[in-house]
């Protein structure tokens, strides 16, 4: 080996030794994985989670981070796909990321938990309200949501004591989040007395709901409730009203953002939502509030408290227990409670909060809501 | 029969032809090009979204300018779409498919496949993968039957649809029956390698083709943009397969095939979605499809393929 050959070999090896030393450092921070959607049909909500978990992470560094360390957001889109959330969960597994906020929808936080039981990995989804994802035995999954289980019959109830429709249809997008809160309400209006007249699946991403919007009218149905996400419905709204089919809807806080208004128009007018409690009106948070206004964000969307409050609870028990361990972390979460935005949480053994309320609001046509109780 | 359900039957066939109407729109791109060259164009579905997505864009700027007549804005934003949408018909039968020209077949169909996945992507890119959304610039229409009972609804806007679907698949036909070009289509599809040696230029009929196939899925993009008001980068998948099946079902190859079974296809969803269960909407069409092509295998109207040696 010639004497050129050798410089050229110890400056490429001086380069790794830098570059390693650069990588060593920036493992430093605490680095949290927001998992959801940044891109596809449903990536508004994914904003909202990912400011939430932006703001959380921002004023707890500001604040001089959790025993010294830097928090780090790493943003990662799985476009609400169970496929690609398997894939988002299989990077954060190999990235050797130990705590997750997310993901969103529940078809693909379902399928990416089980990972991240298995690896042990911390994972507090601030926005899947599916029931089964809490039902599998699992001891590192959490939410900061409530549940299919709680909104279904909330709205049921509101339909079945203040609607009391003689002609109920219910719909859903046959998605996991979507069919399975359409059954909850089903059975608790079943439960009351009321048996719907229809209960079917549209397809997602489907256009034309005329043919069922016919059907409906000429059952004389006087009121449906939709399981699903606001594309479908916006459409299904605009083609009702079109058709003159004038009944009002309803349908769970997937439905509940602006978009809807921008895809209905007038026709969003009226629609029912049952959303978490609006946690931005709450005077504790206000300088919370502010903080989100400043930056031109909007702190009123369903999953944005819930997102702040997720990181939150990671720093705040890695700074209680002391440890960055996510399975002793997980130990000490399900033992303590803590103070969030959406208030002072605790956990049941399952992992669900142990009190989360559901407020039903009115939708106006210039995208504002307000609370119908 | 009672009143009310001869009413919401006529309800239900006016929703299905106009969903059929679009279907066939799209259909006839991909029969023409199979008629020509044998081969699926599958990246036809991402044509007709991108039409979709430049009627949506035109029809936004016109109402920025306070443009608010009906017709003008129908047709300026046709003629817009069609142009772009027909040069990237054109472009992506140049760049994708004809340097492929005599390769096995399987070869530009998986091109086909690369350049719909490449399309949606650039549109995702591009525009944004959110939904964009869009008031519907015509609306109102006529009511018939009681006042107090149930009313059949004929929109404008599916007039409309109907009226612009009739008039293209008219135009189209009489281009292919009565040009020298059109002439010159319907000898490449009968036998390309004669058509050439005697003195067609078949590359050019071959562009002319994705280009006519473009430019009726950019008709249906717009009117898709104009009566759903919804358009994402994704829509090409669902509105290509279910023209595929439409092309199929009515014999792939055959024009007044893709308009018949567009119209079928269409007619079948609204029914099962009115006297079944909405689920079966697509059961039902694809079970119709299956049942045709064990009876008829090459397609209501398509002729059988006579292998030639």
């Amino acid at each position: 080996m010639n004497t050129f050959s050798r410089n050229v070999l110890s400056a490429a090896v001086g380069a790794v030794v830098l570059v390693l030393g650069g990588v060593a450092h920036a493992a430093d921070t605490v680095k949290i994985a927001v998992a959801g959607p940044i891109t596809g049909p449903v990536a508004q909500y994914g904003d909202m989670q990912m400011s939430g978990a932006k703001m959380a992470v921002e004023q707890i560094n500001a604040k001089g981070g959790v025993n010294g360390k830097m928090l780090e957001a790493v943003l990662i889109d799985d476009v609400c796909e169970p496929k690609q959330a398997v894939a988002v969960a299989n990077q954060i597994v190999n990235d050797k990321i130990k705590y997750v906020v997310g993901h969103l929808c529940s078809g693909s936080t379902q399928p990416a938990s089980k990972l991240y039981e298995e690896e042990g990995i911390l994972m507090i989804t601030p926005a899947a309200t599916n029931p089964a994802i809490t039902q599998q035995g699992y001891r590192m999954v959490f939410r900061t949501i409530g549940t299919d289980d709680q909104q279904g019959p909330t709205a049921g109830r509101y339909i079945a004591t203040q609607i009391k429709p003689k002609k109920l249809a219910i719909l859903h997008d046959k998605q996991q989040y979507g069919e399975g809160i359409a059954k909850e309400v089903d059975k608790t209006v079943k439960a009351a007395g009321i048996q719907p007249v229809l209960f079917e699946g549209i397809s997602k991403g489907q256009t034309d709901f005329s043919a069922l919007i016919t059907k409906m009218k000429k059952d004389e149905v006087d009121f449906v409730y939709y399981g699903g996400y606001h594309p479908e419905l916006g459409l299904l709204l605009r083609q009702s009203r079109e058709q003159g089919f004038d009944t009002k809807y309803m349908g769970p806080e997937g439905v509940g953002n602006k978009d809807i208004s921008a895809i209905a128009g007038p026709a969003s007018e009226g629609l029912l939502v049952t959303l978490p409690a609006d946690f931005s009106t709450d005077p504790a948070n206000a300088n919370l509030v502010k903080a989100f206004k400043d930056k031109g964000q909007d702190p009123t969307g369903p999953f944005v408290m819930p997102s702040y409050s997720a990181v939150r609870i990671i720093a705040d028990a890695i700074q209680g227990a002391k440890t960055e361990d996510p399975v002793k972390l997980a130990e000490y979460i399900h033992k303590n409670s803590f103070q969030t935005p959406i208030g002072n949480v605790a956990f049941k053994d399952n992992g669900d909060l142990k009190e989360f309320e559901f407020v039903i609001f009115e939708w106006h046509a210039d995208a504002t809501k307000t609370p119908v109780k | 029969m009672s009143g009310s359900s001869l009413l919401e039957f006529i309800q239900q066939a006016i929703n299905g032809l106009t969903l059929g109407s679009i279907y066939a729109l799209i259909a006839i791109g991909y029969t023409m090009v199979y008629g020509i060259i044998g081969m699926i164009n599958f990246a036809h579905g991402e044509i007709y979204m991108i039409g979709a997505y430049v009627g949506l864009l035109v029809i936004t700027v016109l109402g920025l300018f306070g443009v608010d007549s009906i017709s003008l804005i129908l047709l300026a934003t046709l003629a817009v779409s069609i142009l772009v949408t027909g040069s990237y018909g054109w472009t992506v039968e140049r760049l994708a498919y004809r340097p492929l020209r005599g390769s096995p077949r399987l070869v530009p169909l998986i091109s086909a496949i690369g350049v719909s996945i490449f399309l949606q992507n650039y549109v995702q890119l591009g525009q944004g993968a959110r939904d964009v959304s869009m008031q519907p610039v015509l609306t109102g229409g006529w009511r018939f039957g009681p006042e107090d009972g149930f009313q059949v609804y004929l929109s404008y806007m599916q007039v409309l649809i109907a009226a612009v679907t009739v008039v293209s698949m008219t135009v189209l036909t009489l281009f292919i029956s009565r040009s020298r070009m059109g002439r010159a289509c319907r000898a490449c599809s009968q036998d390309r390698a004669m058509a050439n040696l005697l003195g067609i230029d078949t590359d050019r009929v071959i562009a002319l083709t994705f280009v006519l196939g473009a430019a009726l899925a950019a008709v249906a993009g717009v009117l898709v943009s104009m009566y759903y008001g919804l358009v994402n980068p994704f829509i090409g998948f669902i509105a290509g397969l279910k023209a595929f099946t439409a092309a199929v079902l009515g014999g792939i190859g055959s024009i007044p095939g893709a308009m018949l079974g567009g119209v079928v296809l269409g007619l079948a969803e609204s029914f099962a979605s009115a006297y079944l269960r909405t689920e079966y909407k697509d059961v039902v069409a694809f079970a119709l499809l299956i049942g045709v092509l064990l009876v008829r295998p090459s397609g209501l109207l398509g002729r059988p393929d006579v292998e030639k040696v």
